[in-house]
């Protein structure tokens, strides 16, 4: 296996491990722990593939704010963090079970069987990568970008009407 | 790098553009005059939605490109025109429901206008990137409006139900659009198409991922527009929600979901129609079924609208499952899909409508409670029975041609079970429907409440209209029969078709 | 990558943590020597001439302390936590320019350890990451104190993180690059940002007292209400570990703010005598760590709406609107427009 094999291996299986570290622990707070080495397993594939700047900055925005403000809400609510003998699971388990396996092995296949076209020698390269981005969302994707902002802008009203204390 | 010619790209989106501002200033005057029960913030949304609406109308016939992935074709006119009609008179009967029950009314309208504005996004991308987006964008506004009465337990129960549905099926949606996107290596429709079509790309297995693909999308499309299976989400958010969000659930975001069906499978991958027509034969047979037959047991009017707007959704697809490249008449499916997306907007708005009139003023919407309805509003039962006619699909309403439309498509396509499966669906409506009917006329009332209903001008306006279009799609369909092959005439113009 | 270059790095590492460390001890003992002559008292001067073999004497002393771990702590997090805090304090420190390049046994070496294109995104990242520390800190100890140092820090870093990033964004902006190593070149000839960007200078200066937790802003272990805040139940290494993170992040970021604003290494002379640029990189240092110490001795502690009031309400739309000021000079300057005057 070359170096970049072998990163790539043990990315893969701290970001696996780490999921399904969160979908079977017991305590949200843990459960939310997991979840971050999720996103810097992620993170890792990320820089792996050559996007440094979208690896840092899936720390700088996951790992760093949002996973921060969901560790807050955990801590801010007693029920949550109260009840260390909630089940585990509930009724429906092994339906879910058979569920995800199923759409699991789908792609699985998938993956394994289709011939994917794979990159050309000379596709773009990963040098600039911070600038080609910020020009792509300022040209071509500029409207992806404009609807991203206006998504944001109605959660931020939605959370303040539902949320906010009268 | 592209360069973008920025007077004519905000003349193409001036609708979008109209909408965004519209919502921007009813959010900064409802921040500075602070008057949430005055008709200034309605007027203003009023004049937004309107000047959208007018100005949708110049963009027919056009087959142009916005910001590289905004088609400004008749397609998207057609959904610009159909989103803000139903904004209008979704707008009409919520000032006086928000008024009285919500302290948020500027939030409110601002939210009605960027929601039209995510159904005309939907409907008019034709990249896979802004395509999610915009489907985010419907998803969050809606799931927001469903938990407006943040006092009230069900609503919060609708919007945290629909909320986890929602965040399920758009993850799964977007493993299918990942494997278009792996296969073409690009996240237009047009190269996603151009990939499939080009024998010397179109190597090996990739054919075989389209289906997956297909199937994976459908959790995300099909929860839009309530397909069994994933209609789960539907009954518990309709009756939960506001009930003018419910109207607009029904209506404008189930259209958002057939325009993205249309321009995908038709964009994307049409040369794989016999695999996608095959789906989408078996979804419309189990959804129009399992929606009429659950509707049976119904004993709440907004959970019934529910079963009965799956049910609707299982018809509407008819249309497109059997639609057919070749054929050009007027019983092409696409144009059955429009007309009778239309005819459901009138119809659907209208029977909501009623039943936010009659709640407005009794606070029920339990069926029992519409016992000796007639006594108390003559005007709104005979409304009601007419949108009931429609919504079974007995001539001379708006929902018999549009049935007309797509139970044609069907036979034209020669798929005669789902016709016959449609018609015997058809036959199992009207009994519920008809049940209703049974309790307004010929049910005593309850002892007291016999004053009669009393509903504001606005909602009166707003009731007509339904009504009106209700009845002239039935009697004299031709304009709208045009409208909708207006709409199709996008099809000719796209590359790959 | 020869085996030089691997060298290289190895050493400039090791250096680089030697320095910290012995940087974090010496610290300690400036600290308790300045603010004693704020307040008009000696200080520690026991301890060897001037009390300077103080922090050694410290050390020793949390070494041999005994090692608590509360029965009902979450073991694991517990001793997580005070490794999370120091860890990326150190990283941060790679991205930091010394000085110019110096000739040693014939190879060039840059006197930086990392040269990265994305420098800044990667010191902030790291600042997010070292909220953790006390997050852990505070959830494992399974204590009520700890919980709420633990809920304001993680308030506290969220609200002040993007205040930084923005006032940091207005430099690079200006220089046109993430890398500190340009941002520091970007300064040559005494053109430092502190001139060209004084409310963004403000504004870091605010926040990276903010998010090291000093004073006024140490409402995470704020002892008059919370006794020791998230480290309450810690005692020896480990305690002295939380310790060591403030200490360095405070250097860290203090040689990030001297690089951002101060020109870095950057002085008369600087590039024809190497050493010249390391005294001055270090007393520039020195002047903002005095500037911690002096402001803990000053200041009373905000209370907690009104630092939340401050983060949201001040410093961030302020933020915003320098970065767009700084926008329309940057297009300004670059399509010419200040020459047609």
């Amino acid at each position: 296996m070359t170096a970049e094999q072998v990163v790539f291996v043990l990315a893969a299986v701290v970001t696996l491990g780490s999921a399904l570290g969160m979908v079977t622990t017991r305590s949200v707070f843990v459960g939310a722990l997991w979840m971050i080495a999720v996103f810097g397993g992620v993170a890792a594939l990320f820089i792996l593939l050559g996007a440094g700047f979208l690896g840092i900055v899936q720390i700088l925005v996951y790992i760093g704010a949002i996973a921060v403000l969901i560790l807050f809400a955990i801590m801010l609510t007693p029920r949550v963090m109260g009840d260390p003998n909630a089940p585990r699971y509930n009724r429906q388990w092994p339906l879910v079970a058979v569920m995800a396996s199923a759409l699991a092995s789908l792609l699985v296949a998938l993956v394994l069987r289709t011939d994917w076209p794979l990159a050309q020698e000379g596709a773009p390269t990963i040098t600039g990568f911070a600038v080609e981005l910020g020009k792509g969302f300022m040209t071509t994707y500029i409207l992806p970008f404009e609807v991203a902002s206006v998504l944001l802008l109605v959660a931020l009203i939605g959370a303040i009407v539902i949320a906010r204390e009268e | 790098m592209a360069q973008i010619n920025w007077a004519e790209t905000i003349w193409l989106l001036g609708p979008e553009v109209i909408l965004t501002v519209g919502a921007l200033v009813v959010l900064v005057v409802d921040f500075v005059r602070d008057d949430d029960r005055g008709p200034l913030l309605p007027g203003l949304t009023l004049i937004t939605l309107g000047g959208a609406f007018l100005l949708s109308f110049t963009y027919l016939g056009l087959d142009r490109t916005a910001l590289f992935m905004f088609e400004v074709d008749n397609l998207t006119s057609f959904f610009r025109i159909l989103a803000t009609g139903t904004s209008v008179l979704i707008l009409l009967v919520s000032v006086d429901y928000v008024r009285s029950r919500s302290r948020h009314a500027g939030e409110f309208y601002s939210l009605l206008l960027w929601v039209t504005l995510a159904v005309i996004l939907v409907a008019a991308s034709s990249d896979l990137i802004l395509l999610y987006l915009s489907f985010e964008l419907l998803s969050i506004t809606s799931y927001i409006l469903v938990g407006w009465l943040r006092d009230e337990a069900r609503s919060n129960e609708a919007a945290i139900k629909y909320l986890l549905y929602g965040a399920i099926s758009s993850a799964v949606m977007l493993y299918g659009m990942s494997l278009l996107y792996g296969a073409a290596g690009s996240t237009r429709l047009e190269d996603i198409a151009r990939t499939f079509s080009d024998p010397a790309v179109r190597v090996g297995t990739l054919d075989e991922l389209v289906l997956p693909a297909v199937v994976l999308m459908l959790a995300g499309f099909g929860f839009k527009t309530s397909l069994v299976p994933f209609h789960q989400w539907a009954p518990d958010a309709y009756e939960g929600a506001p009930t003018p969000v419910t109207a607009f659930l029904s209506v404008g975001s189930k259209a958002a979901g057939f325009a993205v069906l249309i321009r995908v499978f038709l964009t994307a991958l049409p040369m794989f129609q016999v695999d996608w027509a095959a789906v989408l034969v078996a979804f419309s047979i189990l959804t129009m079924t399992l929606g009429n037959l659950v509707a049976l047991v119904q004993t709440n009017m907004k959970r019934l609208l529910a079963y009965s707007s799956v049910a609707q959704a299982g018809y509407i697809l008819m249309g497109l499952a059997a639609y057919v490249a070749t054929d050009t008449s007027t019983l092409n499916g696409i144009a059955g899909v429009l007309l009778y997306l239309v005819a459901y907007l009138f119809t659907n708005l209208g029977a909501f409508i009623a039943v936010i009139a009659y709640e407005q003023a009794t606070g029920s919407v339990s069926i029992a409670d519409y016992a000796g309805m007639v006594r108390r509003a003559p005007w709104l039962a005979g409304a009601l029975v007419v949108f009931f006619l429609s919504l079974a699909g007995i001539p001379p309403t708006a929902g018999f041609v549009g049935k007309l439309a797509v139970f044609g498509a069907a036979i034209n396509a020669q798929l005669y079970y789902l016709a016959v499966i449609g018609v015997v669906n058809s036959v199992i409506s009207v009994y519920y429907y008809f049940n209703v009917v049974r309790q307004m006329f010929f049910m005593p009332p309850p002892a007291e409440g016999e004053e009669p209903v009393r509903y504001p001008q606005a909602m009166g306006l707003a009731l007509t209209v339904s009504l009106v279009g209700t009845l002239l799609i039935g009697i004299y369909p031709q304009p709208f029969l045009d409208l909708a092959n207006v709409g199709r005439q996008f099809l000719a113009m796209l590359p790959f078709a | 990558m020869g085996t030089a270059d691997f060298v290289e790095i190895v050493v400039k590492s090791l250096v680089i943590i030697w320095a910290l460390l012995t940087g974090f001890a010496y610290m300690t003992w400036f600290e308790r020597r300045v603010i004693a002559r704020l307040q008009s008292r000696v200080g520690p001067n026991r301890v060897g001439p001037s009390g300077l073999l103080q922090p050694l004497a410290d050390g020793v002393k949390l070494m041999f302390k005994e090692d608590i771990v509360p029965a009902e702590a979450d073991r694991a997090l517990y001793l997580l936590a005070p490794l999370v805090a120091v860890v990326p304090a150190i990283m941060a420190f790679a991205i930091v320019p010394v000085g110019p390049s110096v000739t040693l046994f014939g190879r060039t070496i840059p006197l930086h350890l990392a040269d990265m294109n994305i420098a800044l995104l990667y010191f902030l990242g790291l600042g997010s990451l070292g909220v953790y520390g006390v997050v852990l800190a505070g959830w494992a100890s399974n204590n009520k104190y700890a919980l709420l140092g633990g809920l304001r820090a993680s308030a506290q870093m969220i609200s002040y993180e993007l205040a930084m990033g923005l006032a940091v964004l207005s430099v690079v902006m200006l220089a046109g690059s993430l890398s500190l190593v340009d941002i520091v070149n970007a300064q040559a000839g005494g053109r430092w940002f502190i001139l060209l960007q004084p409310v963004a200078f403000l504004i870091f200066l605010v926040t990276m007292i903010a998010e090291t937790k000093r004073a006024p802003f140490d409402l995470p272990e704020a002892e008059q209400e919370l006794v020791a805040g998230f480290h309450t139940e810690y005692s020896g290494m480990k305690f002295a570990l939380f310790f060591m993170g403030e200490y360095i992040a405070m250097i860290a970021i203090s040689g990030v703010a001297v690089s951002l604003f101060l020109g870095g290494w950057r002085g008369p002379f600087a590039e024809q005598v190497p050493i010249l640029g390391v005294l001055y990189f270090f007393v520039k240092l020195v002047a903002f760590l005095f500037f911690f110490v002096w402001l803990r001795a000053t200041l009373p502690r905000l209370r907690y709406d009104r630092l939340m009031h401050l983060g949201w309400k001040v410093l961030l739309p302020l933020s915003l609107a320098n970065v767009v000021v700084t926008a329309l000079a940057v297009v300004a300057r670059d399509t010419g427009f200040f020459g047609l005057w």
